[in-house]
């Protein structure tokens, strides 16, 4: 696999032996060696030195481990097309759980099959794929026996594999060689505790998880969805409307499944696969939860309409797949037939965030909270649509606003003159224009949070009114006896 | 329902209370019928300086005339120019935050076709916020707002920054701040100079003194002058006149 790296880069040589090298203690050592350098008898584990002097023609580059690894996460994405749980198996292996996906492929074998053949299209020239009921099996297959069609009893398969195949410690290995204990059939029935005594605790339990005896438990690549849709296409769908058409069967699919289960989707994801190799994905929120497929479709339409462009379906998809990537229990709620003409339709105002945030982003549709800090640049924020709590700043009883209705992004430096110090302002100069101030109320001040921002000094705010009536939220920041002179800021504007 | 005064048809607005010489102590009444009655309005602010202003009056006015959901819409720049919408200044406005849903996009285009959707909403009222711009808002724009508004019986409010141009709103006001009323050195509640620029179904022109009232979240008139400025002697009243007068 790393050679094929290179090669797909158009980094190897077209007509010499190539090969990688790491440094091993205080020589290099090859890890990876190309047909033509196999050929010449160079196998991982020589000295570069030694392979130097076999093919002196031959060409070495370093070992690159992390690219290896970024390169196996990415075929592992586009392995996503045949199932959504996929596990990595470093250094150059991938677990696909495909039980209940096969269908989509004919069957078992012809997904291996094709899960082959697009693989090596893509230039990857040792695939081998092997489909078993355990991933353990799977894993002796693919390696030890890749022509085979695993078909039968797991013990009469694995018996005649070399140990090698159970994937055991490193010293293991050749120890049961030196005990002339070379395939699998000949530890099938030695005694377990002296056997795991000089094997090492793996042996006996790798061999058990071949044969399903014990679990083994994974870690997926990405948590599997408790639901999905999936469709694979006899064709590539090149237009926006040939995907939206599928996008539409999925989402029926979707509603299906999702049927008298009692469960509505809060989040959707939806993965189209290209051609191309590359995956696109869309994900939704969605305000309340979701269970009608026709809704669903409105939302992805929306979103896909608006990005239509940031696809860019050269080749077309092959394969697409709607994940409902969290579900919550619908909690049933009585229809009011008695409500009031003019109460809120809770459900009406949902779906019009929904809307909203489909087209243009979750960030940008929200509701604003006050929330209870003193510094004012953090006290309004931005949150999610959604229920929230009695209102947690009613207006002051006197019915005059002590908060402007906009703040500024940062406060603005203003000139501003003061009559006696510690007082507001007898007129100031924002935004190049000048004002004079006809009433004034304040100081307020607003002391910095020391733990979050030692530096920032103590805020005196006044609410400035000019001789106009347009009203200002200003402050002054430092204090006159201070080393430093106290500067003046316009924070906010009211209404 | 809203008000009684809301279902008022736009006919028996223009042939009671909006004629001018008419008795003015009764006008505000009317036009404040028609405004919340109104699909599609714009607010525009008198000088520039008066945009916090504006956009205080239309919240007011979208506020006082619906029990639906609020959606302010506008194009990221406005925010960053005037400043973001402060929730406890919303709050003390008496605006319910509940209700109040704020978008905020990349193009004016994007913030007309969020305030339209919003319209989808029942009882809605979309304000959306229309900047300056080289490409101004056409009158075929908002005649489609218009539309899509009284289709879906919901409100739109447009807050023309940009000093407005041909439009198909029923009402266009023109905004300014006033000076509070009350002690020479406090700083009152929110007063607004409301100068009826246009009106589709009857005179235009007047004026009037408007303060909020947070807690019944409506405009109480105050005194009228028919060329937009300030009556005569209107500072130098004492609240306490003035209150049983706006009582």
């Amino acid at each position: 696999m790393p050679i094929d790296r290179l090669t797909r880069a158009g980094l190897a040589p077209p007509d010499r032996p190539f090969a990688l090298y790491a440094k091993s203690g205080a020589s290099f050592v090859l890890t990876a060696v190309d047909r033509r350098a196999a050929h010449a008898g160079l196998s991982p584990g020589r000295a570069l030195a030694d392979a130097r002097a076999i093919r002196p023609d031959i060409v070495a580059a370093e070992a690159d481990p992390e690219a290896d690894a970024a390169l196996l996460d990415r075929i592992g994405a586009y392995c996503e097309r045949f199932t959504p749980t996929i596990v990595l198996d470093p250094p150059d292996g991938l677990f696909l759980e495909v039980a209940g996906c096969a269908h989509l492929f004919d069957g078992e074998a012809a997904m291996a099959q094709t899960a082959r053949a697009t693989l090596k299209a893509q230039g990857f020239s040792a695939v081998n794929v092997a489909i078993a009921d355990t991933p353990g099996a799977a894993w002796a297959f693919s390696r030890y026996a890749p022509t085979s069609s695993p078909d039968g009893d797991l013990l009469t398969l694995l018996s005649p594999l070399p140990v090698a195949a159970l994937r055991l410690d490193a010293g293991a290995d050749a120890l049961l060689d030196r005990f002339g204990l070379r395939t699998i059939g000949q530890i099938l029935h030695a005694p377990r505790a002296p056997f795991t005594a000089r094997a090492g605790q793996n042996a006996m339990r790798r061999l058990d998880q071949a044969l399903g005896r014990v679990g083994e438990a994974l870690i997926p690549r990405r948590p599997p969805p408790p639901l999905f849709a999936m469709r694979r296409l006899m064709e590539p769908v090149l237009t926006l409307d040939g995907v939206l058409q599928v996008v539409e069967d999925l989402c029926a699919d979707l509603a299906d499944k999702l049927e008298g289960r009692g469960y509505g989707v809060r989040r959707l994801g939806l993965l189209l696969f290209g051609v191309d190799g590359k995956t696109r994905s869309v994900r939704l929120g969605i305000s309340r939860l979701e269970t009608v497929g026709s809704a669903m479709m409105r939302l992805l339409k929306e979103r896909l309409s608006a990005q239509a462009e940031t696809f860019e379906a050269e080749f077309g998809f092959e394969a697409a797949r709607l994940e409902a990537l969290e579900l919550a229990p619908l909690a049933p709620h009585a229809v009011d037939l008695d409500a009031a003409p003019d109460a809120r339709d809770i459900q009406a105002e949902a779906r019009l965030v929904d809307a909203l945030a489909a087209r243009l982003g979750q960030e940008r549709v929200s509701r604003l909270e006050v929330r209870a800090v003193h510094a004012p640049e953090r006290a309004s924020g931005l949150a999610r649509f959604g229920p929230i709590g009695p209102a947690p700043s009613a207006p002051p009883t006197d019915g005059i606003p002590r908060r402007p209705l906009t703040l500024l992004p940062s406060p603005e430096p203003i000139e501003a003159l003061a009559t006696v110090p510690d007082g507001p302002p007898l007129r100031f100069r924002w935004r190049r224009v000048q004002r004079n101030v006809a009433r004034a109320e304040g100081p307020e001040r607003i002391a910095p949070n020391w733990l979050a921002a030692s530096d920032s000094k103590t805020r005196d705010y006044y609410r400035i009114e000019d001789e106009a009536g347009r009203r200002y939220w200003l402050y002054r920041e430092g204090f006159y006896d201070a080393p430093d002179p106290p500067r003046w800021y316009m924070h906010g504007v009211f209404g | 329902m809203i008000d009684d005064r809301a279902a008022l048809p736009p006919g028996l607005v223009r042939a009671s209370a909006l004629t001018p010489g008419a008795r003015y102590d009764g006008g505000y009444a009317a036009a404040e019928a028609a405004t919340w009655a109104a699909p599609l309005l714009e607010i525009k602010p008198e000088t520039s300086a008066d945009s916090a202003a504006a956009l205080a009056f239309a919240l007011g006015c979208a506020a006082a005339s619906t029990r639906g959901l609020l959606i302010v819409t506008g194009p990221d720049h406005v925010f960053q120019e005037h400043g973001a919408l402060y929730a406890e200044g919303l709050a003390h406005f008496g605006l319910d935050l509940d209700r109040l849903v704020l978008v905020r996009t990349r193009t004016q285009d994007d913030a007309l076709w969020a305030a339209e959707q919003a319209l989808s909403a029942p009882m809605a009222h979309a304000v959306c916020l229309v900047p300056p711009s080289r490409k101004p808002l056409t009158l075929l724009a908002t005649r489609r707002m218009l539309l899509a508004a009284e289709r879906r019986g919901a409100r739109c409010t447009l807050l023309r920054l940009d000093g407005g141009g041909a439009s198909a709103a029923w009402m266009r006001w023109t905004i300014a701040a006033a000076p509070s009323v009350g002690s020479k050195r406090e700083v009152g509640s929110p007063v607004f100079s409301a100068r009826l620029e246009r009106y589709r179904f009857g005179p235009a022109g007047l004026a009037w003194m408007l303060h909020w009232n947070v807690h019944e979240r409506r405009f109480v008139s105050d005194r009228i002058a028919l060329d937009g400025r300030l009556a005569p002697g209107f500072a130098h009243r004492s609240p306490d006149a003035r209150r049983s007068r706006a009582a």
